[in-house]
């Protein structure tokens, strides 16, 4: 404590900053802040922008030079092309013609609403390979010791660091040889196998943190260890379980690699089905954006519903808080 | 309805540094019906002891019975035995009800759903925790989540009761509430209990006989009473009473059918016969004494025939506790510290005179802190004969 000033007030001023202390600083504080926030903002959410004012434009407004920023006429051109062509590739015109009268024709031949299926179908069941498996094997490897348990664990690690597309060809051999080529359980099996690992990680990280005393407390109340696991533990590890699935299910929504090679045209997913939008020269961006929105619609619903559970507390005041 | 016996149970860990002895040749039996409790400072090895008897681990060697059944290799479920922990684990997904009842539905024993609705709400009744079944732990009080706990061993009527420090996460008031419904319940229900922990003054209260162990051994198994009178050894004398005993040096040499015992300057005589067998060439000793049974002369004068030393002192610091005191005072040798009733006619600095009477001091070999020296409660024991000199 400094004793230059005897002034009581001026004892409490001393260790003042200007950028802390003083109007002016706290506003260049303040907007110096602001500007960064809004710049990473901008930078962040401008593709998702671009994606969808995309979709709202003609075609003849994004062949437009220089590119508009906000369309100059709002069109659902896009959207009705990718209903249109979904109908007719589903095989729903007659439907249409005979109660609505309708007539449906589309020069592009694809259905999204197959796709958002195929892919739901890919990437649940990946997801629940993922945590079935990844939970039992980080439960183990959280609660018993045992010799090599740290390799296994840097193993699962090292796995995550490998690009898929490096094992593409023995993968597309093993899928081969299991017969399994243009079936969407390939898929399920690759994706469940690739995201586990990371699984097992997050997992491990929770029942490492998970209190000793209310496993204790189980066996005392006369659980076997599967009854323990399946009764006490994977309840209180709900929050836990519901993120390493959304990871292992976004994983598999979004991986073209391994659908584009190992899928057919007729089974293809999204990412692949998106692709076939793309037609060299005459691609139709609009089109492409308007189906990019669809199809995530879906899963944006879900994980919205899903996301509270994140938010939730893990072990709720069960141990003294 | 269960007796249980240690056996020459030890446990060892492996350490990073070899291996770590938690518990050291404990050998202890518990009659049926009878309120243990394991006491001794942190990493007594107390909480493996009871966690040996619970199940959770398992002895290095010897033996735990169960009514003279070895029960070494019967698991933790199948050893009906009911647990209350410090932290309550209560689990957190479930709600009351369900916590209280998730043991009986696990258990084989052909009841009901509706029949083990009944005894939880019976158990809830009885803790008063009955318009609580439908709420999730996170949203009950400390006192509200223990009585849970303890409903939760309760419902299943256990042949064992094992408590590990159970209050410890309990304000001071709800401890001291929760001790006596804890020993009430155990007395009503007559189960054979072991309880865990470090607080003197919450074993010395609820026990119906106390182990006391140190660095995983075990040093003396006896009543509270007998505890506290006649500890075995220095450590116990200083592990039970509050405050802390006061503690000298001090040499004894024999006068006849007398000891003469010096400490701090001052000798006073105590007769042969209060001590237990001393050995031949006894003479450096550890002098004890509580602090309850410190007296200022002023306040015991026109006492007759108290021959106890006397031990001038200067006040330092003065702790009111309401009724009395705990009052710090300095001699040449050390700190006394005493309790006092009467502290308001003293201040700090003052000169006070103190003394005590000989058969309330405890002596101690001072090579093996054995006791040879109890004391004697003249209220309760004959032994407590009346010196004159």
């Amino acid at each position: 404590m400094s004793t230059e000033t005897t002034d009581p007030t001026e004892e409490f001023r001393e260790n003042q900053s200007w950028l802390f202390d003083t109007t002016a600083g706290v506003y260049l504080r303040k907007t110096l802040v602001g500007l960064v926030t809004a710049g990473a903002g901008l930078f962040v959410l401008f593709p998702l922008y671009w994606l969808v004012v995309t979709a709202f434009k003609t075609t003849a407004e994004i062949q437009q030079i220089p590119p508009t920023i906000v369309p100059q006429n709002w069109s659902l051109q896009g959207f009705s092309v990718v209903i249109e062509s979904s109908i007719q590739a589903g095989g729903y015109q007659v439907f249409f013609e005979n109660t609505l009268g309708v007539t449906i024709t589309s020069a592009i031949d694809i259905n999204v609403l197959q796709l958002v299926f195929n892919s739901l179908k890919v990437s649940v069941g990946a997801g629940l390979i993922a945590v079935a498996f990844g939970t039992v094997a980080s439960y183990v490897l959280s609660r018993r010791d045992f010799r090599g348990k740290n390799v296994l664990m840097s193993l699962f690690l090292a796995s995550l660091m490998f690009p898929g597309t490096a094992i593409m060809v023995p993968e597309w051999e093993l899928i081969n040889m299991l017969d399994l080529y243009n079936t969407h359980v390939a898929l399920v099996l690759i994706y469940g196998a690739m995201t586990a690992p990371f699984v097992v990680w997050l997992m491990k990280g929770f029942f490492d943190d998970f209190p000793g005393s209310i496993i204790d407390a189980a066996r005392m109340d006369q659980c076997s260890p599967y009854e323990t696991f399946r009764y006490v533990v994977v309840p209180m590890a709900r929050n836990s379980l519901i993120a390493s699935f959304i990871f292992a299910f976004l994983l598999a929504w979004n991986e073209l690699v391994f659908a584009l090679t190992l899928l057919g045209n007729a089974k293809y997913t999204v990412p692949p089905g998106l692709l076939t939008f793309v037609q060299g020269f005459n691609t139709q961006w609009n089109v492409v954006a308007a189906a990019s929105i669809l199809v995530s619609v879906p899963v944006l619903l879900g994980l919205a519903y899903i996301q509270r559970y994140f938010v939730q507390g893990l072990t709720g005041g069960a141990i003294k808080g | 309805m269960t007796r249980l016996e240690l056996e020459h149970v030890t446990k060892r860990f492996d350490g990073p540094s070899g291996d770590i002895v938690a518990v050291n040749d404990l050998s202890l039996e518990v009659d049926d019906g009878d309120f243990l409790v394991l006491l001794g400072p942190s990493g007594c090895g107390k909480t493996t002891t009871l966690r040996m008897i619970g199940g959770l681990e398992e002895p290095t060697e010897g033996d735990v019975t169960f009514d003279g059944v070895r029960v070494n290799d019967v698991k933790a479920r199948n050893r009906d035995v009911a647990m209350v922990f410090q932290d309550f684990a209560l689990y957190p997904h479930m709600t009351v009800g369900e916590n209280l009842g998730f043991g009986l539905k696990r258990e084989d024993n052909g009841l009901a759903e509706n029949e083990i609705d009944e005894r939880v709400a019976e158990v809830a009744e009885m803790l008063e925790i009955g318009d609580l079944l439908d709420k999730k732990p996170s949203s009950l009080s400390g006192g509200q989540k223990q009585r849970v706990a303890l409903g939760r061993a309760i419902v299943r009527e256990p042949r064992l009761f094992l408590f590990d420090e159970p209050l410890a996460n309990l304000d001071a008031q709800l401890r001291k509430t929760m001790r006596t419904e804890i020993d009430e319940l155990q007395s009503r229900m007559g189960i054979t209990s072991a309880y865990v922990t470090h607080n003197q003054e919450e074993a010395m209260t609820i026990a119906d006989e106390i182990a006391i162990l140190n660095d995983g051994t075990l040093q003396q198994h006896d009543t509270p009473a007998r505890i506290f009178n006649s500890p075995n050894n220095l450590f116990v004398a200083q592990f039970v009473g509050s405050p802390d005993m006061n503690i000298f040096d001090g040499t004894m040499t024999e006068e006849g059918e007398r000891y003469r015992v010096e400490f701090a300057g001052r000798s006073f005589h105590v007769p042969r016969d209060l001590f237990e067998d001393v050995a031949e060439d006894v003479s450096d000793v550890t002098i004890g004494f509580r602090p309850q049974d410190l007296f200022r002369e002023a306040s015991t004068e026109g006492r007759q025939g108290h021959a106890g030393p006397v031990i001038d002192s200067e006040i330092r610091v003065i702790e009111p506790l309401g009724t009395d005191a705990i009052v710090h005072a300095e001699i040449d040798e050390g700190t006394l510290t005493s309790t006092l009733t009467r502290f308001h006619e003293i201040d700090e600095g003052d000169a006070a005179t103190f003394t005590i009477a000989p058969e309330h001091i405890y002596v101690f070999e001072r090579d093996t802190e054995r006791l040879i020296k109890g004391r004697v409660d003249t209220e309760t024991d004959e032994v407590g004969a009346v010196m004159s000199d």
